[in-house]
């Protein structure tokens, strides 16, 4: 089981020159499940990628795809893997057409019949050269190119950067259906709101050191509520201070205001009900504030991460 | 046309073989036109024969004679536009194919097939190998089609034997650039080294007779394999040809060997 793990870095390093672009990475992708990996432009999202397609040559570690060595055994590796590259780089000249053509003949199969439904479902135009696609539909071209072969991995670096939310939300769909089918997805991006609706787990990279894995779902169950009160009476600090998880209490002119996790909201509520409210509001922060209370906004990446904040979080 | 890497590397260089293959046929057309008026002045055999010995060795082939329609397309062609024609066009694909993807971003998407970088390296040679000899028979082929207009009467035979050593010499040449991309990456590096090899190999050939302590290194030069025998009267050599075979062979190998220890750049 454990050599069949569909990926698996082991103390994986690489250094260019002097830099160490990865510092030691260990990671074990599960079958079936999407992971979403996250960290800021340059925290070595795109390196362990390039590893694990044995693109690059490990300084030290390894990269195991399916236990398969990435660098030793890169042509088995590539036969179960579908890639999107982060540059969506393709060939200018060649149509979407061409392409399959030159993927199919490359990989010894022929899937045209299932290029041209992804095509559709994705509303990509076979008919024109990359170069004269925007870049979304550049993006789109190369996810029907990494999607089209069936592989039992999808290895994608950043592929929804450049889509519009109703194509985010398609790719979405495909993915699911992708992981219902076995499916494994191992899925880069800057933001964790790219990742929140398919994730089941997210890994979280800075300056090449994996410094958190978890589950999205416990993720979820300490993201913060903000929570405000007020009653008709006096309230006094004392009374909430000693609940487990509140943080940020302030009480004023009979009322109250406070964040807290999910499992303090039954005895913050049973306080708050000892009194007689005139109002109550419980609102959950989105899951990227979360994200940042725990991780940090990092050093080098902080304006990455908290930029692109709120553009897709709010949806879900 | 995209049914293999090798045909679709040809299919890349489609629109350079046909710009290459035009301005071949029309300079050759050109010599061909320049040829009658030429012909009726002797003083231009008697020029090069006034020339510094140096220069004639530099500018024109051995035995260079301007009075007799071979000589004319020794001196004219083949010591020295055809060559830099073709090398020029060897030189730029070898760079291409490989460096030349990977500044294109492309390298990683064709890699994350299932194809070894050693199929990567020997389909795209063959591409370059292939368009090279397209190049020299286009030149042959015009030659002796459009010299037969003005009567040169080039033997065929002799042409097809010159234009075997003249691919050879390309491919000499695109074979190195091929290497250094293939093991470096940078296109710059791999360009200008082949380029300035290509001046040191054409001096040390052409100056070797004149200058003792070149002459060792005349029949290391691959002008030398490609015209010191004078193929255009003397045919097919089967020592230069060998020595060229082995040489790409040899800069094949470390090409392959080069590009499987290295970093593919992003």
């Amino acid at each position: 089981m454990n050599e069949l793990a569909p990926v698996r870095l082991t103390l994986l390093r690489k250094q260019f020159g002097e830099g160490v672009a990865l510092d030691g990475i260990s990671l074990t992708l599960e079958p079936g499940e999407v992971f979403g990996y996250l960290g800021p432009n340059g925290a070595g999202k795109t390196t362990t990628i390039r590893l694990l397609l044995g693109m690059l040559r490990p300084t030290s570690g390894q990269a195991q795809v399916f236990g398969l060595d990435s660098w030793r055994q890169p042509v088995e590796v590539h036969r179960l893997v579908g890639y999107v590259p982060g540059e969506s780089a393709l060939y200018g000249r060649l149509t979407g057409r061409q392409h399959i053509a030159f993927f199919d003949h490359l990989r010894g199969r022929d899937d045209r019949a299932e290029a041209t439904a992804l095509a559709a479902r994705f509303d990509v135009d076979l008919g024109r050269p990359a170069r004269t696609l925007s870049r979304g539909n550049r993006q789109k071209l190369a996810i029907v190119l990494a999607v089209m072969s069936a592989p039992r991995l999808l290895i994608l670096d950043e592929p929804t950067s450049g889509l519009d939310p109703l194509v985010q939300q398609e790719f979405h769909a495909l993915l699911g259906e992708y992981t219902g089918d076995g499916g494994t997805v191992l899925f880069s991006s800057h933001v964790l709101g790219e990742v929140q609706r398919v994730a089941d787990r997210i890994g979280v990279i800075r300056r090449g050191r994996l410094i958190a894995v978890e589950r999205l779902q416990e993720l979820r169950a300490r993201s913060l509520h903000r929570i405000r009160a007020s009653f008709l009476e006096e309230v006094s600090a004392e009374d909430f201070a000693g609940i487990r998880g509140v943080q940020d209490l302030s009480i004023g002119d009979r009322s109250l205001r406070c964040s807290a996790p999910q499992y303090a909201l039954d005895a913050l509520l049973k306080q708050v009900s000892r009194r007689s409210v005139i109002d109550f509001e419980c609102a959950e922060t989105d899951l990227e504030e979360t994200f940042l209370g725990y991780y940090g906004p990092g050093d080098t990446g902080s304006d990455t991460v908290t930029e692109t904040h709120g553009g897709e979080t709010d949806a879900g | 046309m995209l049914a293999s890497l090798f045909t679709k590397t040809l299919y890349d260089q489609r629109r350079g073989l046909l710009g290459w293959s035009v301005s071949l046929v029309l300079l050759v057309g050109m010599y061909v036109v320049l040829w009658p008026s030429l012909r009726d002045q002797p003083s231009m055999s008697d020029f090069l024969k006034q020339m510094p010995e140096a220069f004639r060795y530099l500018f024109a082939a051995t035995g260079a004679d301007m009075s007799t329609p071979v000589g004319y397309v020794q001196v004219e062609l083949l010591s020295f536009m055809g060559p830099i024609a073709v090398l020029v066009y060897a030189i730029g694909v070898g760079v291409a194919v490989i460096g030349g993807e990977e500044d294109h971003h492309t390298m990683d998407l064709l890699l994350a097939n299932p194809v070894g970088r050693t199929r990567v390296v020997l389909e795209k040679f063959t591409a370059l190998a292939l368009g090279t000899f397209l190049l020299a028979a286009v030149t042959g082929v015009s030659l002796v089609g459009l010299g037969s207009f003005a009567d040169m009467n080039l033997p065929a035979g002799d042409v097809a034997a010159a234009m075997l050593h003249l691919a050879l010499l390309g491919v000499v040449f695109g074979a190195l650039a091929l290497t250094l991309s293939a093991s470096t990456g940078r296109t710059g590096l791999s360009r200008g080294i082949p380029a300035v090899v290509a001046v040191v190999a054409y001096v040390v050939n052409a100056l070797a007779p004149l200058v003792d302590w070149l002459d060792p290194f005349q029949k290391l030069s691959p002008y030398y394999q490609y015209i010191g025998h004078d193929p255009l009267r003397e045919g097919v050599d089967g020592p230069s040809v060998l020595v060229a075979v082995a040489t790409v062979a040899v800069l094949l190998g470390l090409a392959v060997l080069g590009f499987r220890r290295r970093d593919i750049a992003a």
